[in-house]
């Protein structure tokens, strides 16, 4: 019954259609999208119940029996590798009296077996049996199958994990449409790929998880004025965060984004050439990709293709998104020796209720990447990116303020703004697909983004 | 562990190291030591709380992870970590904090109060460094919220004595949340 309504439902209590808080010809979003509880739990069922949610990567659980425990949207689940290496998600809620099945956060083990009535299950999520079988504690109404966890549906790309509730949604590959050759260029670029260096951290904050995911989406215009003193301190862009905001902003109205900025300048600083008389080899060597080694250059030729090349060597993604709710970072930091230190990290920002998130950060280079730039890595990662990070400790200040302003009866009726609008268009020679924006940051990137929501949110199947 | 290898480690051996007693001129001047330094980071004083570090400092928060009883040493994550800093990092985000008009995440600043209590104190195998032990309590009020953020742990830090005073050479704080309950750590612990 709540769930035929829930499918169907356009509207919410007080009367408001759920298309129109989101005014698509002013480009205007209203507030109270961040606070709605009736909205929020539309979320649960129509994003965080079908969209496809990163989870963690591959190098979390390399051995047959090794597990994490994740959150998809407020669902915990077991990601584990089974004997045969295939990764299982499994719901973490006992079938039988719904209790937590498994209490730590990672760990390995053969058998799962809940520690209220010892109903155990394998680690694909198959139900082994109750204790006592004979007494038949399982009854013989349901089947051993259909005692089984309940499954999600998984995929593994780039070694990150993905799983949806949506058995017979779309497909990964179509769930990123033609972003993916930018992704591609990220995550499927060296022969043995990426590696976790730990656990994530995970904090939570008193916000609304779209108050973080809607930035995720490319926001430029926020680096000016919230990481000012990157500017001040840094030496970002010489003092002028400005000039960094120049580049190319790829979309789709999926509602996945990146932000990739011109090398050309720095090329200039650094080389006193221009950086189209330069090689591949010559670019790369000078700016290498976060964590890719001089020694590593011809994985990279291997893997990518020219035209992927040629944007990894002048205009590299260097932040954005995959909706709903994951950041991704490849971020060039300068230090002060002049060298330029790569820095990798992916966020998931999870749902823990309308005004609550918790914030994953995992912090990956490539497997790879010599062991002394890894730690450098993982140790600028940590003092720009997460909990302590100098960058996003600001980010995470903002989104509760946001999240606490959405409740008050006028204040709701204030409306987010997506009026910065490209007009240049797609670069002249550009090669990669999907929208392209040449020029200065706008908003089109976040304005996709509510765009995917918007209609996650009104398909009513 | 990297770093400098002449410098104690912070968990001394219970069983040989011997404990400075409470009470005694070395137990009473640590015990000052950390009184000042929480007073100097509550009052927001970082520039002078700064003078306190030893220039080969290395400061860690690791993380934490429910694990089951029987593997509580994994418990602590030292791969990852909340911070993971030296002296010059540490620098960085002092400067961040006093020198740039653009702090936001503790402008305006957050209200804190560090209670440090448990004092422990053993000697190491350097004369002038002693392992210290001690419990750590912060409150942390943050705008008009009347609800406290609250962060706590042990210390386990190597004090040095030298001719211009104590000195902060080794800091780790264990933490007892696998998950923080605060938005950052934009406040030294």
């Amino acid at each position: 019954m709540t769930d035929v309504m829930t499918r169907t439902k356009d509207r919410l209590a007080d009367g408001t259609r759920i298309d129109e808080l989101i005014d698509v010809e002013r480009r205007e979003v209203q507030i109270r999208t961040l606070s709605d509880h009736e909205l929020y739990d539309l979320e649960m069922e129509r994003i965080f119940g079908k969209a496809w949610l990163l989870l963690g990567h591959e190098t979390e659980i390399p051995n047959p029996n090794d597990f994490v425990l994740r959150s998809m949207g407020e669902d915990q689940v077991i990601v584990a590798r089974a004997r045969d290496g295939e990764i299982h998600v499994s719901l973490n809620v006992c079938p039988h009296r719904g209790m937590r099945v498994c209490r730590s956060d990672s760990g390995n083990l053969p058998v799962h077996r809940c520690v209220y009535h010892g109903w155990a299950f394998r680690p694909d999520g198959a139900f082994i049996g109750s204790p006592v079988e004979r007494e038949k504690m399982h009854g013989e109404i349901r089947t051993k199958a259909e005692l089984s966890l309940k499954k999600a549906r998984v995929t593994v790309y780039g070694g990150l994990i993905f799983a949806t509730w949506d058995q017979d949604g779309p497909s990964f590959e179509e769930f990123l449409g033609d972003m993916k050759w930018y992704y591609d260029m990220l995550f499927c670029r060296t022969d043995r790929g990426l590696e976790v260096l730990g656990p994530p951290q995970r904090f939570v904050l008193d916000a609304n998880w779209k108050a973080a995911s809607e930035q995720s989406a490319s926001d430029g215009f926020h680096t000016l004025t919230l990481h000012q003193w990157l500017g001040e301190i840094a030496g970002f862009g010489n003092g002028d965060l400005t000039t960094s905001m120049y580049g190319v902003e790829v979309t789709s109205r999926l509602g996945h984004s990146l932000r990739c900025t011109h090398l050309a300048k720095k090329f200039e600083q650094v080389a006193g050439t221009r950086a189209s008389e330069l090689t591949v080899e010559e670019r790369l060597a000078m700016f290498p990709p976060p964590g890719i080694s001089k020694e590593m250059v011809p994985e990279l030729m291997r893997n990518l293709k020219p035209d992927q090349l040629k944007l990894l060597t002048t205009t590299p993604p260097q932040v954005g998104n995959l909706f709903p709710n994951m950041l991704i970072a490849f971020v060039y930091v300068p230090q002060a020796d002049g060298t330029v230190l790569g820095l990798i990290a992916v966020h998931a920002y999870v749902p823990r209720g309308p005004g609550r998130m918790e914030f994953v950060n995992w912090l990956l280079a490539e497997k790879d990447t010599p062991e002394p730039l890894k730690q450098a890595m993982l140790r600028e990662s940590i003092h720009m990116f997460g909990t302590s990070g100098m960058i996003e400790q600001d980010d995470s200040d903002t989104w509760p303020e946001m999240t606490q302003v959405a409740r008050g009866s006028q204040s709701r009726k204030v409306t987010l703004k997506y009026q910065a609008i490209n007009t240049v268009g797609r670069p002249a020679d550009w090669p990669g697909p999907a929208e392209a924006y040449d020029g200065f940051t706008k908003d089109d990137t976040q304005w996709n983004w509510w765009l995917a929501y918007r209609d996650h949110m009104v398909s009513a199947d | 562990m990297t770093g400098n290898t002449a410098v104690a480690t912070a968990t001394a051996d219970a069983g040989t190291a011997r404990r400075v007693p409470v009470g005694s001129a070395i137990y009473n001047g640590i015990v000052e030591f950390l009184y000042d330094e929480a007073s100097l980071l509550d009052q927001i004083d970082l520039v002078a709380w700064g003078k306190t570090l030893a220039t080969d400092l290395i400061y860690t928060v690791p993380l934490r992870q429910t694990m089951p009883l029987s593997q509580q040493a994994a418990s602590i994550v030292r791969t990852t970590a909340h911070y993971h800093d030296d002296h010059r990092s540490i620098s960085t985000r002092i400067a961040r904090l006093t020198r740039t008009k653009s702090a936001w995440a503790e402008d305006p600043p957050s209200r804190t109060r560090r209670l440090v209590t448990n004092i422990r104190v053993t000697e190491t195998a350097q004369a002038d460094e002693f392992a210290v032990s001690s419990y750590l309590l912060m409150t942390r009020s943050r705008c008009e919220s009347p609800d406290y953020h609250l962060l706590s742990g042990e210390r386990r830090d190597v004090v040095r004595k030298t001719d211009d005073g104590f000195k902060l050479a080794r800091r780790e704080v264990i933490l007892e949340q696998s998950v923080l309950g605060m938005p950052n750590l934009a406040v030294f612990l």
